[in-house]
């Protein structure tokens, strides 16, 4: 048993910790929306009862004006906007949960083009058309650029209601770039040669970083390659899969190419990560969504913040279609939501108007015409290229169910585990086998 | 005690049991011969969930690593846990506060500390111990995508959580040895590890069981440390039977929820194979009391 | 280690009864005594370390909180803390986490204490098959409950409430409780039962009056356990929950995938976490040492 003494000290370095605790949660009870965050206006005419709304919406400082925005301008009128941090992994995750059974926890939640038919064909969101057409007036519907309305579409309908596009840039480490005297290189082979100099450089030894997640990313990272050689997953006319094509193998041998100039431990990098990569210095060049590259530019991020350059990303083989993903962000309203539909309609249209557009330039590529400009931002000027050269969308509902699919094959292919042609093989079998339950 | 009385007694926690573990069991039984998805009725499907669950190499894969596991790191906690709790029951004064910094990993979420275990190792964080590895070996190690390397990580993450247990468990049972035993046979002439191995440690032979039986429940629970130390588990081969099962069941879009129990099942069963001798000793320990 | 295995216990025989130390023996104890303290300042500076390294990275500037190559000197400060208590609900998530624990610690005492007692004091199959069944369901997989309990909540309308993660966090860990208090009562003469009743108590009273004042120790221990286990839980509240009942584990867990600088306010939330348990594991420890000691796990 502890001597009294030692019970004394015991007691006072509890007592210190607690009280180090509580000091800290002085600053509490002050929630702020984030300095993005813009006041617009939000004129629901005010419910019943007592109401609380929520949002569901991974953070990122491109995603986070619009959330912030909707928070703060449409939390009124007896209702509660509540919208709590979550990562990208867990918005997919607490999307399946919530669309599925009669009832759901949120009301509104961020979706992109990839998803939308998939859940639009299952009945799982709401069409908008109604509210758009009675609401467009008041918000300003029609400066919405439409072909994101259209991405956001499904059968004719819209589902989503676009607040930005996301489309992939290639960030590079100028100072590097300038020192050696290269160029941002526009197709794989350039990539590797300008890689292939910097690590000669000695001073980077893995100069590319690509998002490469085996769990996630990797799958966009391959559709993305895919459609630079101008192949899609599926020939929608004949409803065959295209991975017994000579493309689907060229893809994976270039992504394959680039494993010698990419950290060893690529295939565990989600974009946060390769961001990371890019603040410490360790990477010179990488390729990811727009809606992440703000944050690069941020000196209190990194020390190499200043030295960032943007470019439209290369493509694979040379053609005039980029390694890239073209991915409209929107608002979409769960048939199972709780809440007056016409209200979230309104906080949705609010948190997508000129005002709020505006304000999130530079972290966002809103999907209002004429907003973004050449100037906006750093890297505007190359998303601005990019958003013109990305391989067209599949609007689908197999494509999102043969991705996810797929997507174990394609991280055992990338890593070497399996043989390329067994690889595709497989994805064509897989692929099938999914179209099979879309034939009538 | 009567039988109304016995009976009295334990109805509340009879009852929560079946409401609460037997009914969501019943489920998942029901589900595994369903297919099945979030808030819809399934149709019944009779085995195919079982035959497809083990024809999946995946699942062998996921059983062949949480065994190990569990192995390596019940075998480690005990020799770990003994040695420990033997030196620290040895302190005088400093013993609260040795045993206040040795709880500490055991306190901590399991989730919360593997984040900061995989901190220590990973490069692109900064890892210190990576860092220092690297610097004194020269090369660098692959923590996150190499299976040994990733498996060495998970076993030092779980075994620096569930060590403290163990030497806890320990140091009470020690404490409950009789001195004149040790006396008598040190007085015999016994060597230190003599004293040990052929006194000590076979008075308390129920501790340690209870050691083992707490720890082998829990690893062969693995998930919680997976899912910041092993990103890529499924492709090297470190998928824990848990982890596998989330996978399958809520991760990718749940359209597997039959699968998933089906596995759920499977993995009942292993885990009351491997605690039949326990079971029995309780069961004949409960008849006589 | 094997200097371990034959120096390292030349302490314990000797100390634990508390006896004091014979002279014969001083000098061989004072040369091990070092090793033993050098080996035990070791092993604790490893397992504090990767807290330490965790408190480093969130007092550091956010441009070098997690730099490759890491800085080991820099100016602390506090940002990321301040930023997390203004731009979060972390003290609700806080909350919750304890509203949880308590709870659920709380109500698998009072089902379990009862339950534990009649399984000590009535040997028969059905005590046997219900200890059984305590074993079996403390080793459960917890998918097999409660992904079921996922479905189940929606259904009853009792989904992402603090309710829902008490209730199952109940059913997950009281057959533990009852497992861990039958050996305890199991240590209590049967003739005090029987005394108290003599003097008319009854059945519950002498529960109430006799026994558990004597379990003192032993309920603590067991409720330590149990408080433990429920703050701790990481995968059933992130099943159960979305945004109403939110627990700490759950918000650092959907915080990983982040980036600067919410990732190092991650790192915060963590510490904030740590230090409460920290503060408690100092002051838990005795009496977890104490209330194992009195015979919970002889068994």
């Amino acid at each position: 048993m502890p001597k009294p003494r030692t019970t004394v000290v015991m007691r006072a370095l509890a007592t210190t910790i607690s009280a180090a605790l509580l000091l800290s949660a002085c600053g509490a009870g002050s929630r702020t929306s984030s300095s993005t965050a813009a006041q617009v206006e939000c004129d629901f005419p005010a419910p019943s009862k007592a109401t609380s709304v929520n949002v569901l919406a991974y953070n990122s400082s491109a995603i986070d004006p619009f959330t912030n925005t909707m928070v703060k301008s449409c939390s009124k009128n007896q209702v509660t906007v509540k919208h709590e941090p979550i990562d990208f992994g867990g918005q997919v995750q607490k999307t399946t949960a919530t669309l599925a059974g009669d009832t759901g926890t949120y009301d509104v939640i961020e979706t992109y083009g990839f998803i939308i038919p998939k859940y639009a064909g299952e009945q799982k969101l709401r069409p908008l058309d109604e509210f758009v057409a009675e609401f467009d007036q008041e918000y300003g519907l029609s400066d919405i650029n439409k072909a994101m309305r259209q991405a956001m579409s499904y059968d004719g309908k819209l589902y989503g209601l676009p607040m930005q596009a996301q489309m992939y840039v290639m960030a590079y480490r100028k100072d590097v770039f300038e020192s050696l005297g290269l160029k941002p290189p526009t197709t794989f082979a350039e990539l590797r040669e300008v890689a292939g100099k910097i690590q000669q450089a000695g001073q980077i030894k893995y100069p590319v970083a690509l998002p490469l997640l085996a769990s996630s990313d990797i799958a966009t990272a391959y559709d993305s390659a895919l459609g630079s050689l101008g192949v899609d997953y599926v020939d929608a006319a004949t409803m065959t899969p295209n991975f017994d094509k000579p493309e689907a193998a060229e893809a994976f041998e270039e992504l394959r190419s680039l494993a010698p100039f990419m950290d060893p431990q690529v295939t565990t990098f989600d974009q946060p990560r390769v961001q990371q990569q890019m603040y410490n210095g360790s990477a010179a060049v990488a390729i990811m969504f727009s809606g992440r590259m703000n944050d690069l530019t941020q000196t209190s991020n990194s020390r190499f913040a200043q030295q960032f350059a943007f470019a439209p990303p290369p493509s694979v083989a040379g053609g005039d279609v980029l390694y890239n993903t073209l991915s409209v962000d929107g608002w979409s309203i769960p048939t199972n939501a709780a809440a007056d539909p016409k209200m979230l309609f309104e906080m949705i249209a609010s948190s997508v108007s000129a005002d709020a557009s505006k304000a999130s330039v530079p972290a966002a590529y809103p999907a209002r015409d004429g907003i973004v400009t050449p100037g906006s931002s750093p890297y505007a000027e190359a998303a601005q290229v990019s958003i013109g050269k990305a391989p067209p969308a599949e609007p689908h509902p197999w494509t999102s169910r043969i991705s996810n699919d797929t997507r174990t094959v394609v991280a055992d292919v990338v890593l070497g585990n399996t043989p390329v042609a067994e690889g595709t093989a497989q994805m064509q079998q897989i692929a099938v086998k999914i179209l099979a339950e879309y034939e009538k | 005690m009567r039988r109304r009385e016995f009976l009295g007694l334990i109805a509340p926690s009879v009852l929560v049991m079946g409401a609460l573990l037997v009914l969501p069991l019943y489920r998942t039984v029901e589900w595994s011969l369903q297919r099945v998805n979030y808030g819809e009725a399934g149709t019944f499907v009779g085995l195919d969930n079982y035959s497809a669950a083990l024809s999946d190499p995946r699942l062998g894969r996921a059983v062949l690593f949480t065994v190990g596991l569990t192995a390596v790191v019940v075998a480690t906690l005990i020799v770990g846990g003994y040695l420990l709790a033997v030196m620290v029951n040895g302190l005088g004064r400093s013993k609260p506060f040795v045993l206040g910094f040795l709880l500490i990993s055991y306190v901590v979420p399991n989730i919360v500390g593997a984040t900061m275990f995989s901190w220590l190792f990973d490069a692109n964080f900064g890892g210190v111990v990576n860092h220092l590895v690297s610097a004194v070996t020269g090369h660098e190690v692959l923590w996150f995508i190499e299976p040994w390397p990733n498996r060495l990580v998970i076993a030092l993450d779980t075994i620096w959580f569930m060590l403290p247990f163990s030497m806890l468990v320990i140091i009470a049972g020690l404490q409950g040895v009789p001195s004149e035993v040790i006396e008598a046979s040190r007085i015999d002439g016994a060597s230190t590890f003599r004293t040990h191995w052929s006194v000590i440690i076979p008075s308390i032979r129920g501790v340690l069981g209870f050691v083992a039986i707490i720890s082998i429940m829990d690893v062969l629970r693995t998930f919680d440390q997976l899912v910041p130390l092993s990103p890529q588990a499924t492709q090297i081969g470190n998928e824990s039977i848990m982890l596998y099962i989330y996978n399958v069941a809520f991760q990718d879009g749940g359209q597997q929820l039959g699968l998933g129990s089906a596995i759920n099942v499977l993995l009942i069963l292993l885990i009351v194979i491997l605690l039949y001798p326990f079971i029995r000793g309780i069961a004949k320990e409960a008849r006589q009391a | 280690m094997t200097t371990l295995e034959k120096q390292g216990p030349a302490l314990a025989p000797s100390r634990s009864d508390g006896a004091p130390p014979s002279a014969r023996r001083r000098p061989r104890r004072s040369a091990s005594t070092y090793l033993v303290g050098g080996v035990l300042v070791l092993v604790c500076w490893a397992m504090v370390s990767p807290v330490l390294w965790t408190a480093m990275a969130v007092t550091k500037p956010t441009d070098v909180a997690f730099l490759n190559p890491p800085v080991f000197t820099y100016e602390p400060t506090m940002t990321a803390f301040v930023d997390l208590w203004q731009t979060t609900l972390f003290a609700d998530y806080l909350v919750n986490t304890l509203v949880v624990a308590v709870l659920s610690t709380v109500v698998a005492l009072v089902i379990g204490l009862p339950a534990a007692y009649a399984l000590s004091r009535f040997p028969s199959w059905v005590s046997a098959v219900l200890l059984v069944l305590a074993l079996v369901f403390r080793a459960l997989p917890r998918f097999a409950v409660v992904l079921p309990m996922y479905d189940i909540s929606r259904a009853l309308g009792v989904y992402d409430t603090t309710f829902a993660v008490a209730a199952a966090l109940v059913a997950i860990n009281q057959p533990f409780t009852i497992w861990l208090l039958r050996n305890f009562f199991a240590e209590i003469p049967k003739e005090l039962d029987e005394a108290a009743m003599l003097d008319g108590c009854g059945r519950l009273a002498t529960l109430r009056r006799v026994m558990i004042p004597m379990m003192g120790p032993g309920i603590l221990t067991a409720g330590i356990f149990v408080f433990l286990f429920a703050f701790q839980e990481y995968l059933t509240a992130n099943i159960l929950t979305d945004v109403s009942a939110r627990t700490v584990p759950v918000f650092i867990a959907t915080q990983l995938g982040q980036t600067l600088p919410m990732l190092q306010q991650a790192g915060a939330a963590a510490m904030l976490l740590t230090l409460p348990v920290v503060a408690f594991a100092f002051i838990a420890q005795r009496y977890l040492v104490a209330g194992l000691n009195n015979g919970s796990v002889k068994g």
